[in-house]
Parts: C-alpha cells; structure tokens; sequence
C-alpha cells in the first residue's frame, strides 16, 4: 500500500481509534499474507510462475511463494494430478499448518480436464483427496484469472469466523481410501555394476556362491494382466 | 517388390524374416523373430547403427500380439542422409518375451522400461526392468487392448 495515501499515518488522523473484532483483525491479516506453496505438475505453473514475475508481481497481495509445505497457507494445484502424484499431494496438503486453502487450478485439477475420458491414470478432480475452496476453471487460466481467484479467496477469508473454520476442518478431512493394491517386490537385479571397473567394498565381500544364489532368486517377472 | 541391403543379407545367410514393407520416405521395415533379435542386433550394431532413435511398443490388434520396434540410424561425420532401418519383433500376449537391446544400445534403457511398463512385453537381461511411469504397485498393462480401467473412487467422473 502507498504510503502516502495511507490514512492512519496522516497527521490529523494520528489520534483517532480503529474498532474491529479480533476475529476481523485475524482474518485481515491472514488473508493480507497468503503464502502459497510452490505446487506445480504441467502446465499450470507456467502461468502461476509468470505470477512471480514482475509483470503481475502477486507479492502485492502478500503472497510469496514458498518451497516448503510447513510454511505455506495456500496450495494451488498448477497441473495435473495421476494417481502416482495423488499421496504425494494429499501428504503435502497434510504438512501444511492450519489454516491452510486450496485453489483447484486448471480444468484438469477440477473434473481431469482433457484426460477425464479414457485415462487410466488421472484423478479426477483434485477436490476427491483434499477439501477445495476455489475452482479455477482455464487450461491453463490466465494470471489475471488466478489474480481473480485469490481476490474470492481472500473475499471468503474475510468472512470466516475462526470457529466455523475449526469446526469445518475437522469434519472435512481429505480423502483416504486403500486401493488393496499390493506393493511388488523390485525387479531391481543390480546387474548394473557389473560392467563397472569399480566395485564398492560391500559387494566385494560377498562371495561369489552367495552372488549366483542370490541372483537365481530373483523372481520371475508376473507377466499375466 | 525390391529389397533393401539387410533384407538381402539376411537372405544370404538364411535367418528368417520378413521385409515389411518401406515407408513414406522408403525406409525399410524388417520382422524379426525375438529368438534372433539379440544375434541380428548385434549384427547390426557392428555394420555401423550406432544410434537408435527411438524404442517403441504397441499392441497390434484385441487377442493380438504385441509388437517392439525400433528405429536405427547409421550416424557419420559428413553425412547428409544417414542410413535408416526399422525393426519390428512381435511376441505373443501369454509370454511376451523379447531379449533387450540395451546392453548394444544403452538408450534403450527408459524405453525398454516405459514399454513394460506400458503393454507388459518383458525385455530378457534387462538390468532393472521396473515400472517407470505407473506406481511400482499397479495392477495391469495400461495400453493393451484387453486393458480394463480399475473403478477406483479417484478414477470416477468428476460430479
């Protein structure tokens, strides 16, 4: 904000009071620091990183970018989700300090966008793992759409009563479920290092007996759908 | 129909094959059974294809085989038009077997990899033959025909 125009510091206002409620000044001053997590998967986060920049330059709304989950009080889904991506998400979204908002961004973080039909792979919707305050519809939207999607967001803080919020997050809890998907013993045979010059000490120590055993145990590959 | 270089050398020392055809731009296309694959690439290897372009696999037809192809090229200092040649191994659905190249090729690698990991062809002597691209937990070969997409919660249609 322009100092100038800055009305508390004006000097014949210098004695006058502010009333507000302490929940009002928390929500004020939540939503003038949103700190957004550094979330990106395709082609979203060209767009969100233009943001950055100093041509749309979102650190006048208070918003710098953070690499760390712990940090951060927002999350925008710049990209697609696949269901190798979708534990990674949930568990960043469960790092992230409370209060934390997410911005659905992107058509294929709403419903799966382009991949909704006939993929094996992407989750559609990424408010199907974790609770969404804002859908940002556009593939990819402009940054002045994701200008305007924080402006709601930050329309919706100021209207938050901090036990609501409490009350909400604890009822809506992000999506878990088992997929009864067994985890597979790695193929991985180390077959790597044997045209190597270089031997690491450990694997000098085995055998060569212990060698050949072990590597006839390698299971066969389950070849069958 | 004519035939190329390698048609005709594979002729003269009697290794089956068949000649697939040429391409738009008359590159030939080779089937070669998955038995010989590894001698023939070797072979080819040390004729001068030094470079494979790209490693690929697909599944043919429902009820099919699946196929492997790779694309050679011949590179050389001060050589506009690079020899190419395009090989293709089929194998069978119930035991998709099929030597890898990448002890001749090391590219060969990520897409040996991303080939089972996609139709399930499993590449004999290769060092980490692993999923690449699918969680290492999933079920099934996602681009066969006979594929039939998981109804998981995540998967369903947005509402």
């Amino acid at each position: 904000m322009n100092l100038i125009e800055f009305p508390l510091l004006d000097q014949t206002s210098s004695n006058s009071v502010i009333s507000t409620t302490p929940n009002d000044l928390s929500n004020w001053s939540r939503l003038s620091s949103l700190w957004p997590l550094l979330y990106g998967t395709s082609c979203c986060f060209i767009e969100f990183a233009s943001l950055i920049g100093s041509r749309f330059d979102f650190d006048r709304y208070g918003l710098v970018p953070r690499s760390s989950p712990r940090q951060a009080d927002l999350i925008l889904t710049a990209g697609t989700v696949t269901m190798k991506m979708a534990p990674s998400l949930v568990r960043l979204y469960e790092q992230m300090p409370e209060p934390k908002y997410v911005i659905a961004m992107g058509a294929c973080t709403i419903t799966g966008g382009m991949f909704s039909t006939d993929s094996y792979s992407t989750v559609r919707g990424v408010d199907k793992l974790i609770p969404v305050d804002v859908y940002l519809p556009g593939c990819p939207p402009k940054p002045e759409a994701v200008i305007d999607a924080l402006t709601k967001l930050r329309k919706k803080i100021s209207r938050e009563i901090v036990e609501d919020r409490t009350l909400s997050q604890n009822k809506n809890r992000c999506f878990t479920t088992s997929h009864k998907l067994y985890v597979r013993r790695s193929t991985h045979t180390g077959t790597y290092e044997q045209e190597l010059l270089y031997q690491s000490p450990s694997t000098l120590d085995i055998s060569s007996e212990t060698f050949f055993k072990s590597k006839s145990s390698v299971p066969s590959y389950k070849l069958v759908n | 129909m004519q035939q190329g270089w390698l048609s005709n050398w594979l002729v003269k020392h009697e290794v089956v094959h068949r000649s697939l055809g040429f391409d738009h731009r008359g590159i030939e296309t080779l089937q070669i059974k998955a038995g010989d694959w590894d001698s023939i690439a070797v072979i080819l290897y040390v004729y001068g294809y030094n470079y494979l372009r790209s490693q690929c696999a697909y599944d043919v037809a429902p009820g099919g085989s699946l196929a492997s192809v790779y694309h050679l090229t011949r590179i050389q200092y001060g050589i506009d038009n690079p020899e190419e040649v395009c090989i293709k191994v089929f194998a069978q659905k119930d035991n998709p077997r099929i030597p890898s190249v990448f002890w001749i090729w090391r590219s060969a690698d990520f897409q040996e990899r991303e080939s089972y990991d996609m139709v399930g062809i499993s590449y004999d002597n290769h060092p980490r033959l692993k999923r690449i691209l699918m969680p290492e937990s999933w079920i099934g070969w996602p681009l066969r025909k006979d594929y039939i997409t998981p109804n998981f919660y995540e998967i369903q249609d947005a509402h």
